[in-house]
């Protein structure tokens, strides 16, 4: 089945928090949150809220795995770090992600002139 | 994979809920960490959480769609409207429990008249594979079917309507010259004298070729079958006997295989007892419960004769055989013997149907007819509560717009309504199927024994999951319309202050379409039981031509083994009638081969001086009779004289002949003095004496050309005497014992059986039109009562609706009178046109009740009127009773009320 927009944001969105966490090791919601927008130079309008329900998503799938304990500003935060079967998934879809980013940079790519 | 994960971490979470709170400090935390941020690039706390929120997004949105995709959210929604469902109609009692018990008496009703169907029409019979088990029958083709209905039919239909017991002399051709049936098995009823121990007994069985139970897939539960060697003329006499014969009779004695049953007085060993869960194939089609088995044996001479039928067959399809297979092979075999056998078999062949469905094929249209009747029942029953649900609907629309206008979704709103819908439906469940069972024990207390099946009628699994289902979709069925309703509620109608504005003119006309179908389907129930009743007064206003309260009917078969001439018989009968002349209370007393209502034959016979078509014979309705008979029958004279006692073996033999006879068969003129004989070779039987018609067979028969042969002049015939009737002018039944002991004095191992008045036997052969009539009627009642309760709810709602109006026209001059008129005049119109509707409705319908009635066309049109006319009546009435509170509105008071 091809991939519709949603699925390829969903996808793209959880790839991100994989990477983020296999990155930084265990974060919080909100650090993932700036993760994420940091690293696309602000170029990403994330609406925060819709990180909990992918974070729920992946934490039923068994990808990462969520524990409470302080932040480093001390306030009770719930970690989510990334599971074995998590660095699997990651590394699936990372390759998965560059076969297609690749095929889509080759069709954006400036044609060669007709002769 | 992952979803599968996903799944079952969604179903660990549903088992084990998280705290709600967990979600709210996690969320909170990172706004306060958002909050920090934007105080530390300079904000005030106050703007910095502002901006928080806004980087964050909708909090309640994230929760929630963090809540739905924790565990089964929807279960939890559900289960949680179902506690609001049932917390809401907890507080309004009078709604609730007038619409659970509407429904309930719908749902009960339906229940039980299913657990009927699926007892006696779905339910195989209860045999291993019986689906594989058919029953075999010939039938003459090409002749004119039996019953008149029947033009253009099919081959099959014609074959069914034509069908006739086997000759066991084809029996043998057609098992063993086709491949299609693992077995086909001859069976035919028996009535034996059981004498020995205790009291004489009559007892009925089968008597069955050798594998008859292997057929079946039956095995004994103690001893075993018969062997095909115990089949065979001559063979040593042998018995198989049931689970409660082995009780009432042996005391359950294990050592009753080698023992002896003495049947007509001849010793039979026992080799086998059946289990009591046996029921045997021709129990379906006789009241009388068959206890004995004996191997079938037919004699070589009847194994030789093509034209003798005389036995049923049941049969197995083969591995791998159908239905058409086994047809395609069985015309084949007939087709050859028609051309081996010209005489017997030229239009013969034979056919099968499954197993059953001749059983069953009587009650059939009955019954669907009782499934049509009580659909209309539970039809008005959901019509009443939807009418009730709407006007909650109603009231509570403005609730609903409240509740979408703060962002409700409507899905939600109507979510919960069907919800509650649902719940009143399985609470009506519940109290349905509680009626259903009540019912049930009730209808089979009441029912005929002659309905097939009865025992089997219970609320089993089928009969539940069909209660539930019926539930559904009616809950289904009436929630969605007030549901529909809240999905149209708009949040303006929230502003609006008065209910009655929000009751739109739509809903007016949806519950006139509701009463309106009310009125229609009452009446088509009303004229239906109108039409059996008008059939019931008629069949009993038929006569008889013959006296039945107070004569004494009592079947005394004398076995050949003890008997063997008709010359004993008559003796025997003849001095039973001499003793039983002088006992107190005995008017007549007579005997014959069978009285009227308990059987009957036909015998061929050639008349002197007419040329009958064919070969010169005619087949006319006979019975071999005693002096006494027409006197105890109270069957007058016509003509001539009745049979004497001075007619006997050495006068010349005479005979009496009905009116009809006369009529019909000699075609006018004088019958006395003419001749008939019964076979070419045969001396010729002078008719003396023409009595009047008599009903033979019953109210619904027809009248048959009859004679009456002296019984002391009469040896042969296919049933032996054997009835004995008494009249008396005291009570009949009292004088039972007097027969029974007149009986034994004269041979005390000689039973009785069948003592029974004439009356008896007609009520019984009525009872199953009765029945029907009285379920009819029943039903139609409950229609009636179930419409005249949606009625008054509608009209008075009405009125309350139109209270201020009422006030206005009162406050211009209308007396009650004239807001009465004026309301009914309303009710009138949608009255009309319900019973117009019922009217075409059951003109349309009356064609498949046509089986049911007795001499009442299907269109009897004063049957119509008087059911369009008696609702009209009630539902008027019952509509002016709820209008009256109209009449003494207070102007003032319902002017107030907006």
């Amino acid at each position: 089945m091809p991939p519709d927009k949603t699925d390829v944001l969903q996808g793209t969105l959880a790839l991100m928090i994989l990477k983020t966490l296999q990155t930084l090791g265990p974060q919080h919601g909100y650090g993932i949150a700036r993760r994420i927008e940091q690293m696309s130079g602000d170029q990403l309008a994330l609406n925060q809220g819709t990180l909990y329900p992918a974070l729920v998503r992946l934490e039923q799938a068994g990808w990462i795995r969520a524990r409470w304990g302080a932040s480093d500003n001390n306030r009770r935060a719930k970690f989510y770090s990334l599971t074995p079967r998590g660095a699997r998934q990651l590394a699936a879809e990372a390759r998965r992600w560059e076969t297609v980013a690749g095929i889509v940079e080759r069709f954006l790519a400036p044609s060669e002139p007709r002769s | 994979m992952s979803r599968l994960r996903i799944l079952l971490a969604r179903l660990a979470e549903w088992l084990r809920p998280r705290r709600p709170e967990e979600l709210d400090d996690e969320l909170q935390t990172h706004l306060d960490h958002l909050t920090d941020d934007y105080v530390r690039r300079g904000l005030s706390r106050d703007d910095a959480r502002a901006a928080a929120r806004r980087q964050f997004g909708n909090v309640d949105q994230t929760k929630e769609a963090v809540r739905d995709r924790r565990g089964f959210a929807r279960v939890d929604d559900l289960l949680r409207d179902v506690r609001y469902a049932s917390r809401l109609l907890m507080k309004s009692r009078a709604f609730t429990l007038t619409a659970v018990l509407t429904l309930a008496l719908g749902i009960g009703v339906n229940t039980a008249i299913f657990s009927f169907v699926n007892a006696v029409l779905l339910r195989p019979l209860p045999y291993p594979d019986a689906d594989r088990l058919v029953s075999l029958f010939e039938a003459r083709v090409g002749a004119a079917p039996a019953s008149e209905s029947t033009h253009g039919s099919s081959i099959a239909h014609d074959a069914e309507a034509n069908r006739i017991t086997v000759a066991p002399a084809n029996l043998g051709d057609y098992a063993r010259l086709t491949t299609q049936f693992s077995g086909l098995a001859g069976v035919s009823l028996v009535g034996r004298n059981l004498t020995g121990a205790g009291t004489p007994e009559r007892l009925l069985g089968e008597s069955v070729t050798w594998n008859y139970f292997s057929v079946l897939g039956v095995a004994p539960a103690l001893g075993r079958l018969f062997d095909p060697a115990e089949d065979r003329e001559g063979a040593p006499p042998v018995a198989i006997i049931s689970d409660g014969l082995w009780r009432s009779r042996f005391g359950a004695d294990d050592r009753i295989l080698g023992g002896t049953l003495l049947l007509d007085n001849t010793p039979y060993h026992i080799v086998g007892v059946m289990p009591a869960a046996f029921t045997p194939a021709m129990q379906f089609n006789s009241t009388d419960v068959i206890t004995f088995w004996t191997p079938a044996a037919f004699p070589a001479d009847l194994l030789a004769q093509h034209g003798d039928h005389e036995i049923n067959v049941v049969g197995r399809l083969a591995p791998g055989a159908t239905g058409a297979s086994a047809q395609a092979a069985l015309t084949r075999v007939s087709e050859d013997l028609a051309r081996q056998f010209p005489q017997s078999n030229s239009t013969l062949r034979a056919f099968i149907s499954p197993l059953g469905d001749d059983v069953v094929s009587k009650v059939r249209t009955s019954l669907l007819i009782l499934i049509g009747t009580v659909s209309a029942i539970l039809l008005i029953a959901c019509v009443n509560v939807a009418n009730l649900l709407l006007v909650r609907a109603v009231a509570r629309r403005r609730e609903m717009a409240v509740r979408v206008a703060l962002g409700a979704a409507r899905s939600r709103v109507m979510t919960e309504l069907v919800t509650e819908s649902l719940v009143l439906a399985g609470v009506a469940c519940a109290v349905g199927v509680a009626l259903a069972e009540l019912t049930r024990r009730l209808l089979v207390a009441a029912a005929p024994a002659s309905i097939p099946r009865l025992t089997d009628v219970t609320l089993d699994w089928r009969v539940l999951a069909f209660a539930a289902l019926v539930s559904l979709v009616t809950g289904l069925g009436f929630g969605l319309l007030p549901a529909w309703q809240a999905g149209r509620a708009r949040p303006v109608d929230a502003l609006r202050s008065s209910e009655r504005v929000v009751a739109g003119t739509w809903v007016m006309k949806w519950r006139n379409g509701l009463m309106v179908l009310e009125i229609a389907l009452s009446t088509i129930l009303l004229t239906g039981a109108g039409l059996m009743l008008k059939s019931l007064v008629l069949l009993n206003g038929v006569e008889l031509g013959f006296e039945s309260d107070r004569v004494l009917t009592a079947n005394i078969n004398l076995p050949v083994t003890r008997y063997p001439t008709a010359d004993d018989r008559l003796r025997f009968f003849d001095a039973l009638a001499a003793r039983l002349a002088s006992q107190p209370g005995v008017d007549d007393v007579a005997f014959a081969n069978r009285f009227p209502l308990r059987g009957g034959w036909e015998t061929g016979i050639g008349v002197d001086g007419l040329n009958l078509p064919g070969d010169g014979s005619i087949d006319v309705a006979s019975q071999a009779v005693s002096p006494g008979y027409f006197r105890t029958l109270g069957i007058p004279l016509v003509r001539g004289r009745l049979l004497t006692p001075a007619d006997v073996k050495t006068t010349e033999p005479v005979a009496v002949v009905s009116d009809e006879f006369s009529r019909k068969v000699l075609a006018g003129g004088d019958p006395i003095g003419r001749r008939f004989r019964r076979a070419p070779t045969a001396p010729w039987i002078t008719i003396v004496g023409v009595v009047h018609d008599v009903r033979r067979d019953g109210r619904d028969s027809a009248i048959t050309p009859q004679i009456f042969l002296a019984a002391a002049q009469t040896n042969l015939y296919p049933v032996r005497i054997a009835d004995l009737a008494v009249r008396t002018s005291a009570d009949p039944r009292a004088l039972g014992a007097t027969i029974r002991s007149a009986v034994l004095e004269i041979d005390p191992n000689q039973p009785i059986t069948a003592v029974r008045t004439l009356a008896e036997i007609l009520s019984a052969r009525a009872a199953e039109r009765r029945f029907e009539t009285l379920l009819f009627a029943l039903f139609a009642a409950l229609a009636i009562v179930l419409a005249v309760v949606g009625i008054f709810g509608v009209v008075s709602y009405a009125v309350s609706q139109r209270t201020p109006e009422i006030g206005v026209r009162m406050a211009l001059g209308a007396d009650g009178g004239r807001i009465l008129r004026w309301l009914l005049g309303r009710t009138a119109v949608v009255v009309a046109a319900g019973a117009i509707a019922g009217v075409a409705a059951s003109t349309a319908l009356s064609r498949f009740v046509t089986a049911l009635l007795f001499q009442v066309q299907p269109r009897d049109g004063a049957v119509y009127a008087m059911a369009a006319l008696l609702l009209s009546t009630v539902a008027l009435a019952t509509a002016a009773l709820a209008a009256r509170a109209a009449t003494r509105v207070n102007p003032t008071s319902a002017l107030r009320t907006d």
